[in-house]
């Protein structure tokens, strides 16, 4: 049970990279480390799940956290490349429509 | 209060010296050579203190008597930043030290008698009192 | 600290003897007295102190080297004896801490207690089992007038005494609302303004309210991001996951609801779940919900609570007895 989280700067936009799995142990590191970008004024966010490969309620508070920060700091949240496990949690917490989710795979970088 | 003594804290070494000047001042009062370490770990805790988190200070050091009985005071007295939450510091496992028995809680097992005063912004002092058994 | 002092000549003698002798006896002793040390919370440095005394008293040639040598020890231990205190006080308070949210969790188990209700021409069971002592899985069935059922199943995101908080506001604010407010779609709008406004950011609850009217043998429900139920028709022996869309309460102050219906025939069942069903590991493994559905399936022919506590079990020994997540499990039978 374990999770990486890797911070690239990329032409104006945080690129935060994730791998492993997020659950109540290594939720707060994340939540640390993304609200630390979405409290940026403008700042653009994208995080990017492809090597996430578990994730339960406790990762989704993350995001919720995350994308009410965007809301006060004016700044953007998008989750792209997300298993279909992943994704699924996203779908039926009905979260898909009020956060910006792309399931495919994003190129240029 | 005048003290007798008083070790000035600015450097690591300084602990050194305040331990040394501890162990031989209860040494002389007539302390056991267990209750000589247990005081000089005491100060080492509370010079350590002012040496990490103050900056500087000083320790200071009495003989007190009370009823027919004799023991040491020491007072270690800085003027750093002072502890806001001193509920906080008191507490079993929080001391920055990973909570391993020493910070402020080891320091009050350690010694009869135990009195903080702090002010944000001004600094701490910190009496304590062992008796001779 | 030292209100029971080491007997120094029983130790002395123990030490003499041992010393002479090498024998095991005094060896066991010497475990006794390492046992009683700490029962009587004798300190390590009080410990090695009797050692240098008796030391002293058979040898009161002892060579100074090894003298100072000990006084060194002994400064080696005082900290490591503090550090051991502090565990034992900290093991007190942690014993404290445990009985107060034993208590708490019996208050919960009080304050959220429910009664399943018997209706004629179904069978219904249930079962929920925290994880931890406190429950983050929340059941409600509320009896109306007209003989319909409200039927709550929610799952507040994360686990322990924080969720059960939550669950607890959440029950007082649904007693709040006017008993002729029933529909699911409108209890879930009101219910999500209550969260959005009261609840920290990061937490939100998931939830699935239906209306069960027995009498017209309907169900009528909404989701609020809720993990889907599912259906199981008795014509064709099959299941069919019960999907509702709606976003999970607390995130937008103006989220509305789809409210859904059916009809419920003989011999069909309304399963109704949280994740910790769905969600169930076996070792790094993931359960299928295909496998959720061919236990369900495997115990159907029992009463609805003895097939609830049957699939209970079963997911319970997969997990080595260690439950991941709260597990809450409904499941209501229409009479053939």
């Amino acid at each position: 049970m374990n999770l990486t989280v890797d911070v690239q700067e990329n032409e104006g936009k945080s690129v935060v990279l994730l791998a492993g799995e997020i659950d109540a142990y290594t939720a707060p590191k994340l939540k640390e480390t993304l609200l630390s970008l979405t409290e940026k004024e403008g700042n653009k966010v994208e995080v990017n799940l492809e090597q996430v490969n578990y994730m339960d309620s406790t990762g989704l508070g993350v995001f919720v956290s995350g994308l009410k920060s965007t809301k006060e700091n004016n700044s953007e949240l998008k989750l792209v490349q997300l298993q279909d496990r992943v994704y699924r949690l996203f779908e039926i917490t009905g979260l898909i429509d009020v956060i910006d989710v792309d399931k495919t795979v994003q190129g240029g970088y | 209060m005048d003290f007798r003594t008083c070790v000035n804290i600015q450097k690591e070494w300084d602990i050194v010296g305040a331990r040394q000047f501890g162990r031989d001042f209860s040494k002389k009062l007539g302390f056991g050579i267990v209750d000589q370490a247990r005081i000089a770990t005491a100060i080492s805790e509370l010079a350590r203190n002012i040496y990490l988190y103050a900056g500087s200070g000083k320790i200071c050091f009495d003989e007190v008597e009370n009823v027919g009985s004799r023991g040491i005071c020491i007072v270690a007295i800085d003027t750093g930043p002072g502890i806001k939450d001193i509920s906080q510091v008191m507490e079993d496992g929080f001391s920055t030290s990973g909570g391993l028995g020493a910070g402020l809680p080891g320091v009050k097992r350690l010694m009869d008698e135990f009195d903080i005063t702090s002010k944000t912004g001004e600094g701490t002092e910190i009496r304590v009192v062992k008796w001779v058994r | 600290m030292d209100a029971i002092k080491l007997d120094l000549s029983h130790y002395r003698e123990l030490l003499k003897q041992y010393i002479n002798t090498q024998d095991e006896s005094a060896l066991y002793e010497a475990e006794q007295i390492s046992k009683r040390s700490i029962q009587h919370n004798i300190s390590l440095e009080e410990i090695i102190n009797t050692h240098i005394n008796a030391l002293e008293d058979i040898y009161p040639e002892l060579p100074e080297n090894i003298q100072h040598s000990m006084s060194f020890l002994l400064e080696v231990m005082i900290s490591y004896g503090l550090a051991l205190q502090e565990f034992q006080d900290l093991r007190e308070t942690q014993l404290e801490i445990k009985s107060e949210i034993s208590v708490a969790a019996r208050m919960q188990n009080t304050l959220l207690s429910t009664v399943k209700p018997d209706v004629e021409g179904f069978d219904i069971g249930v079962v929920s089992v925290p994880a931890n002592q406190m429950n983050g899985d929340y059941h409600h069935f509320i009896h109306h007038e007209d003989g319909t059922v409200g039927i709550t199943v929610a799952d507040v995101i994360g686990k322990g005494i924080p969720a059960a908080l939550c669950m607890s506001m959440i029950k007082y604010a649904m007693e709040s609302f006017p008993s002729e407010h029933k529909n699911p779609s409108e209890i879930l709008e009101s219910l999500n303004r209550v969260v959005e406004r009261n609840v920290d950011p990061s937490m939100f609850i998931t939830m699935f309210y239906a209306l069960f009217n027995p009498a017209a043998s309907t169900i009528s429900y909404s989701s609020a991001g809720h993990e889907p139920g599912f259906y199981y028709h008795a014509a064709d022996d099959t299941f069919e996951e019960i999907r509702a869309k709606g976003v999970v309460l607390g995130v937008t102050d103006m989220a509305q609801y789809r409210q859904y219906e059916r009809e419920i025939h003989a011999g069909d069942m309304v399963i109704l779940l949280t994740d910790g069903v769905t969600e169930c590991r076996q070792g790094d493994r993931f359960i299928e919900s295909e496998e959720v559905l061919e236990v369900i399936k495997s115990f159907s022919h029992l009463s609805a609570q003895e097939l609830v506590e049957n699939v209970y079990k079963h997911f319970e020994k997969l997990q080595d007895f260690h439950l991941r997540d709260d597990f809450t499990l409904i499941i209501i039978k229409k009479d053939v």
